[in-house]
């Protein structure tokens, strides 16, 4: 039986960042990954003979600037490239509109379809970056304990408003406003034309259950645009994969001496009389020690690792209650040619496009999640990665990876089968058809991975990609529940780090470096 | 203008808020008069004869909400207020049926033919839901305080606010967030199991709201509706005897009796400002009433866009005033019986009939109900809370004969095509078919049916859009910013204009909160 | 004497399936409701020929309203082991525990008996409906919680003769079997479990059967039983005998923590008199962490025995010129218990004991007060006024027969 001072579970982003901070501190920390590779969402691998995708993710939305500094990324090879078009929401007569990292170009290009709301655009780009501002603040701190309070947590609490110097008490009014509200109520107060208001919507909509019609899309939405700096549907890629995000963490992990083991199942967190004291793997060796930091969802770290008779029961509740209902699959293609999109040209196909003619295409596409079915008339977000990482296909050749929903993982009377996963694929082809027409002949094979996927091969409960739903019942001092929002569970030395926590999902970083300062606390 | 037309306050609109507004600042000896556009008072609660001998309460139907501070000091018992309880939540269902009941016994054998494990928790339910409403009371009784720039006493009343959330468990808290943040549908999935009590639960979260049961902030509005029953008692709505209209009447009377001029068939054209300053208002016929201040009963639309030009107000204040979210999106069908309906699945005229009766089957179908309102048409098979008000007063109707009120949703204001008598009647047939799938006899007792739509809820009672709240209870319109940030405190950016209707804290039902609350704010400023 | 006015009715409560008999034996036709059945308060006019036939006879009680579940599968004893406070790992096959369960916080939820059926098969019988708090501790444990309430329809037989009466029908003697121990045997070909258990704490029984035996098994007791004074008690009697025997009563002596809303309604064990059914030493259960806790640091609150003293009772009425009025039938209003002109405790069901003689109630005391022997001053009415009167912290169970407990040599 070893010692160790520290056990990590998982080796996706947040884990492999807790551990390298832990390490950095002296503890010695060992590291468990059940995959063959680490990252987690941050994963590229290949999914068809010489074809290879971003299994998951294929663009960085932020990162916490707190996480680049202390692991020093950029040293460790992390590369990121910000494409000067970010999005192109398509329009099935080529009349697309183009997100560019200038809003005043992205005017230029709403303004073909209305002056209106191109003479807005700036000033709603510079509304959502203020109101992002807070969120920033709020994401560094730990979420308080409410509702009991004490004036010292409340003290440490104070950075939270430091956003109102600049932007006075109406931003934060503005703040309380919008994250409540849902996607037409946001958009009503500043758009008319219809293509662009649902472009926004789909920020609101990202790797949720519900349609643009639900409150709170707009935390969502805010949520996406932590730390972009005004740039509306701000993204990044990762130079040769997302992995590569993963991997500079793993290096900077390494570089503090912190012990990565990868193909290790962990099958039980070892808790005796509410102290937890260490892990037993899969092949039955059981490894102790001081602390466990878990980077798996709670349903996976607490009901299956912990188990429930080892839970008190108020906390079983709360942990059954958290909503995941993944609703995103994902689906690579492997094309023998570039796709040709009406009206883009070549060297414009390095971003994001999305497939969101209006609000209500979206939201009636949403209501399959209700009804237990999966979408007909899919929303499909994709990129072509291989316009940035020509080596993920043979030379000439091109990947597709599209983010669709809504595909929900409780489906009602039948199951993720391969036929249904067919019938899925073909929706998004046929929706791929209606701008990029002739896609369907470049196809030469695909991968499909529907939420049970990714349950079954990323230990996502139910699919979802952000460890619990991104909504306002799930956010700050109830992420993951009310009880234990502070990166600490009720057992004792056992720890989260996870997207389940506080701020939720994405690759940023966020989580793993709060819980890591928790722990050393 | 002469002297006679002087008062100390005029309230524009009769409804009950303006009413309990009126009869506060007349029993504190200010000289009121009340302008009333219809010829009747009581805005949405008014009981009227609309097929002889059979009485309606046309719009609003149940009372459950009103303050007990208000019924005492404005004496509403003495005045004619007489609230007989509502007995039972009666959920037909294809072919078995849901019956909740004031016993808790029967309630318990009654949930627990569907489900144990419901039964027990709903015994817990209740009172949980009690404590909440309990929790959140000071927040309704606080003038919402100015969010931008707080006086003292705005501090004053956070503080309390914060030091009272501090005293909640974590259990409460919990419980409350979810309440402010979800789906009703997902907070009963939290503690239920059998469908058709959840769907019936869920539905008291989208009455009077765009929204569906699974829509998230619905369960606020759940609890909105939960907060009439403190000490924890099975939903404890009442019926006034008479119709809702004699609620209005009895704080009409009160008003009266503390000295208050009622004036009918007397419309508001505009108020008038000079200076800044509200002074008073003209009538459509061309009369004049000046006063020291005028308070609006009326929706926040009409109160800021209508009854006063936009360039007396500041420019984001009008913004505010223009998004803020008033969707209509439901309607009321009133119905004569020459007899009693016949459920199917409970046949006979049992208790089941002295309470509401909950057109809610399933989710799917309040879903599906609402998916039709969202994209722009009436439901196709509606949710309903119906009532039969001459089962529990019997003078609302002839002998024999019977009055239904049917609550309607969805019915969206803004229909494709816009509302014409065409849909109207065919909107009264859907309601009138779905109903027939469980009580098929209703087609051969039907004497006479009025069919109200968002449309007509607006043009006979004034609510823009036809919304029965003034104004969504969305979480971004409650409290501090309703209806307008800095302007929550019953207060205007026009000096000596006041609001006191539903638009405002603590938002619409027949409380007569936010009447007494304006008045009790502005009796605070006049001192 | 008999009057014989029959009547015919409706109700909407629940019926026991002994009720045909009942129903026409309920001389008074008075009824109570027990967990939403109708329950007979009394079957004579009066209660007290059924209050002394548990003590001199034998008296036969419908306890079917009694709420009970069945727990089987690999994983009950664990679940049962950590659901309750008392060690279930300790209790053999056809042995009876009786315990109380709490929540996390320790404090308790409900209180009732546990009997080994088998080594994997289990029943639990409560006051209050608990079949969601067992499923939801269920989870992940393999077995199957099923709600036995109504496929289970039991007697009590309770008092002296008891044991006389059922060595006559039943296949097998029961001399043998000891006190909270339980047997399967058969009346005639009706199987019929039978354990030694009770609410009365005297020497008694509880019959447990297939409800379409029901009637079979209660024309049986009633036809052998005759000779040995068997009568049909109601509740009435049996609140006085439950006092007498100290045991506590759900929604009168404490409030579940599940409805109490409010963390002053709550109880531990420690607080109700079960600290020798809390086992701390047990391994882990729901609740242990708070009660340890609670053990270490002593309980707030204790619960008593009361002797309200006699002279001084007998003063208060002769004062206003009448003899002492005393409580016909057990009461359950709480009633303030004061020390100087501090109110250190109340009293939350009381009566006149019959065999004792004496006046005797059960009370919440400030641990401080709980002392036996201590002197308190319980409050009276006499005469529609408020008055003081002496009482003294007793003993439990104020009523205990040696032959509750001892089987025959």
């Amino acid at each position: 039986m070893s010692q160790f001072d520290i056990i990590v579970i998982g080796g996706g982003l947040n884990s492999l960042i807790t551990a390298s901070i832990l390490g950095q501190s002296g503890g010695e920390v060992l590291l468990f990954e059940t995959r063959d590779q680490v990252g987690g969402l941050a994963s590229t691998s290949e999914f068809a003979p010489g074809f290879k995708c971003n299994v998951i993710n294929d663009v960085v939305k932020w990162i916490d600037p707190r996480v680049m500094k202390q692991l020093n990324l950029e040293s460790h090879g992390l590369e990121l490239h910000s494409p000067d078009i970010v999005r192109i929401a398509l329009d099935t007569q080529g009349q697309h509109i183009v997100f560019h990292r200038d809003p005043n170009e992205t005017a230029g290009s709403i303004a073909n379809h209305s002056e209106k709301d191109a003479k807005v655009w700036k000033q709603f780009t510079e509304y959502i970056d203020k109101l992002t501002h807070f969120l920033e603040k709020l994401y560094e701190l730990t979420p308080p304990k409410l509702p009991n309070i004490g004036l010292k947590e409340a003290f440490s609490m104070r950075s939270m408003l430091s956003p109102i110097r600049k932007h006075g008490t109406r931003g934060l009014v503005d703040f309380m406003r919008v994250a409540p509200m849902m996607m037409p109520e946001l958009v009503d107060e500043w758009f008319e034309n219809e293509l662009l208001r649902a472009a926004i919507s789909t920020a609101g909509i990202h790797h949720l259950s519900f349609g643009p019609f639900a409150a709170a899309t707009g935390l969502n939405l805010l949520h996406q645009h932590v730390h972009s700096k005004g740039v509306f549907h701000n993204v990044q890629f990762v130079k040769g994969g997302t992995s590569e995000l993963a991997n500079a963490v793993k290096l900077s992990a390494e570089s503090v001496n912190v012990e990565i083991r990868t193909n290790s199942k962990v099958c039980a967190i070892n808790v005796e009389n509410g102290v937890c004291n260490g892990v037993t793997l899969e092949s039955s060796e059981t490894i102790q020690a001081d602390q466990v930091v878990s980077g798996l969802d709670p349903r996976n770290t607490f009901i299956n690792l912990v188990g429930p008779s080892k839970l008190n029961p108020t906390f079983a509740t709360q942990l059954r209650n958290i909503k995941y209902r993944g609703s995103t699959a994902r689906i690579h293609f492997a094309l023998n040619g570039l796709p040709k999109i009406n009206g883009i040209q070549e060297d414009q196909m390095g971003m994001i496009f999305s497939a969101s003619p209006s609000i209500e295409y979206l939201e009636r596409t949403s209501d399959s999640v209700k009804y237990g079915r999966m979408a007909e008339n899919p929303y499909v977000e994709f990129t072509i990665p291989t316009v940035i990482n020509p080596e993920f296909s043979p030379v000439g050749k091109h990947v597709l990876s599209a983010s669709v929903q809504y595909a929900p993982y409780h489906l009602r009377g039948m199951n993720w089968s391969k036929e249904l996963k067919d019938q899925l694929k073909n929706n998004v082809i046929q929706v791929l058809e209606n701008y990029a027409p002739g896609i369907s002949s470049l196809i030469e094979s695909s991968s499909v991975l529907s939420p049970m996927d990714l349950e079954s091969q990323f230990g996502l409960t139910e699919g979802n990609l952000n460890h619990g739903e991104m909504t306002l019942d799930q956010f700050m001092f109830m992420r993951p529940t009310i009880s234990t929002a502070q990166y600490k569970s009720p057992i004792e030395n056992l720890y989260l780090c996870g997207p389940g926590t506080h701020p939720g999902g994405g690759l940023h970083g966020t989580n793993g470096f709060n819980a890591a300062r928790e722990i050393l606390k | 203008m002469s002297t006679v037309n002087k008062y100390d306050a005029i309230v524009i609109g009769g409804g009950h808020n303006g009413l309990t507004a009126a009869a506060y600042l007349s029993r504190a000896g200010k000289k009121v008069l009340v302008l009333e556009r219809r010829y009747i008072l009581g805005g949405a609660a008014v009981t009227e004869e609309i097929y002889p001998g059979f009485k309606f309460s046309v719009c609003s139907y149940v009372v459950s909400l009103m303050k007990p501070n208000v019924m005492r000091e404005l004496m509403l018992p003495k005045f004619g207020l007489e609230l007989l309880p509502l007995e039972s939540t009666f959920t037909p269902l294809d072919n078995d049926y849901l019956l909740r009941t004031a016993d808790a016994d029967q309630t318990y054998r009654e949930i627990a033919r569907h489900s144990r494990k419901d039964a027990e928790t709903y015994m817990r339910f209740g009172p949980a839901m009690g404590q909440i409403g309990m929790a959140v009371r000071p927040i309704l009784e606080t003038v919402a305080p100015n969010a931008i720039r707080p006086s003292l006493s705005d501090m004053g009343a956070m503080k309390k606010l914060l030091d009272h959330f501090k005293s909640l468990s974590s259990e409460q808290f919990e419980y409350l967030t979810k309440l402010m943040t979800m789906s009703s549908a997902d907070f009963l999935d939290e503690w239920f199991e059998f469908e058709p009590l959840k769907a019936s639960m869920s539905a008291s979260g989208i009455i009077g709201t765009f929204m569906g049961p699974r829509s998230p902030g619905s369960a606020y509005v759940m609890l909105h509706h939960y907060m009439g029953d403190i000490d924890g008692a099975f939903r404890a709505w009442g019926f006034q005897r008479g119709g809702t209209g004699a609620v209005s009447m009895a704080i009409a009377r009160s008003a009266e009796h503390f000295g208050a001029d009622i004036m009918t068939e007397a419309s508001v054209e505009k108020v008038i400002v000079k200076n800044g300053r509200a002074v008073g208002v003209a009538l459509e016929n061309g009369d004049e009433y000046c006063s020291d201040i005028v308070i609006s009963g009326l929706d926040p639309k009409l109160t800021f866009l209508k009854m006063v030009d936009e360039s007396d107000l500041p420019s984001d204040f009008v913004t505010d005033i223009k998004n803020f979210r008033i969707r209509g999106s439901s309607g009321k069908v009133n119905l004569a019986l020459d007899a009693l309906p016949n459920f199917t699945c409970l046949p006979g005229d049992g208790h089941h009939l002295r309470g509401a009766i909950s057109i809610s089957p399933s989710y799917d179908h309040l879903e599906r109900a609402y998916d039709d309102a969202k994209y722009g048409n009436f439901s196709q098979e509606p949710y309903m809370d119906i009532i039969l008000p001459s089962v529990i007063d019997p003078d609302m109707a002839p002998p024999g004969k019977h009055v239904m009120s049917c609550f309607v949703q969805y019915a969206p204001y803004d229909i494709k095509g816009g509302w014409n008598d065409q849909k109207r009647e065919a909107f009264g047939d859907v309601v009138i078919n779905t109903i027939a799938r469980y009580a098929p006899n209703i087609k051969d007792i039907i004497l006479h049916r009025q069919v109200l739509t968002p449309a007509d809820l607006e043009s006979i009672f004034g609510l823009t859009e036809g919304n029965i709240f003034h104004g969504e209870l969305s979480l971004q319109q409650l409290f501090t910013m309703r209806p307008a940030v800095k302007w929550a405190d019953y207060t205007t950016p026009i000096k000596n204009y006041y609001q006191c209707g539903s638009g405002t804290h603590p938002g619409g039902g027949i409380t007569g909160s936010p009447g007494e609350m304006a008045a009790k704010k502005i009796l605070g400023i006049w001192s | 004497m008999s009057y014989n006015n029959p009547f015919t009715a409706e109700t909407q409560l629940k019926l026991s399936p002994f009720f045909e008999r009942t129903s026409k034996l309920n001389e008074s036709q008075e009824w109570r409701r027990w967990s939403g059945y109708l329950a007979a308060t009394q079957y004579e006019l009066t209660h007290d020929n059924e209050y002394f036939a548990i003590r001199t006879k034998a008296a036969l009680l419908d306890i079917t309203p009694l709420y009970k579940y069945i727990i089987e599968g690999p994983d009950a004893q664990r679940f049962l082991d950590r659901l309750v406070t008392r060690n279930i790992k300790i209790c053999k096959v056809g042995q009876v525990m009786y315990t109380p369960w709490c929540d996390e916080d320790g404090k308790q939820i409900d209180d009732g008996t546990v009997q080994r059926l088998s080594e994997n098969k289990f029943r639990i019988t409560s006051a209050e409906p608990n079949l969601e708090w067992l499923d939801t501790n269920a989870a992940g444990m393999e077995l199957s919680v099923s709600d036995d309430s109504k496929t289970t329809a039991s007697l009590a037989l309770q008092g002296p003769n008891s044991r006389t009466i059922l060595n006559i029908i039943a296949s097998e003697s029961l001399d043998s079997l000891k006190f909270f121990w339980m047997t399967d045997t058969h009346f005639g070909d009706i199987p019929v479990s039978i354990s030694r258990t009770g609410y009365t704490g005297d020497l008694g029984y509880e019959i447990w059967m297939d409800p379409k035996d029901a009637l079979d098994v209660w024309d049986l007791l009633l036809e052998k039983g005759k000779p040995y004074g068997i009568t049909p008690t109601g509740l009435q009697a049996l609140d006085i005998a439950r006092i007498e025997a100290g045991l506590i009563l759900l929604d009168i002596d404490y409030i579940s923590t599940r409805h109490a809303i409010i963390e002053s309604r709550k109880s531990s064990p420690y607080e109700l008199g079960l600290g020798w059914a809390v086992k701390l030493k047990k391994k882990d259960f729901i609740g242990k962490k708070a009660l340890a806790a609670e053990q270490a640091r002593g309980p707030e609150w204790e619960f008593v025995g009361i002797e309200i003293e006699w002279n001084e009772l007998e003063n208060h009425y002769r004062k206003v010129g009448l003899p002492p009025r005393l409580p016909g039938t057990a009461w359950r209003t709480s009633t303030p218990l004061y020390k100087g002109n501090e109110q250190v405790g109340y009293a939350t069901s009381g009566t006149w004991s019959p065999i004792l003689k004496r006046y005797i109630a059960l009370a919440h005391v400030k641990a401080e007060y709980a002392k036996e022997n201590t002197q308190l001053d319980f409050e009276l009415k006499v005469e529609h006024f408020r008055k003081l009167t002496p009482a003294r912290i007793v003993k439990t169970p104020f009523f205990d027969p040696e032959r509750k407990r001892s089987c025959p040599q």
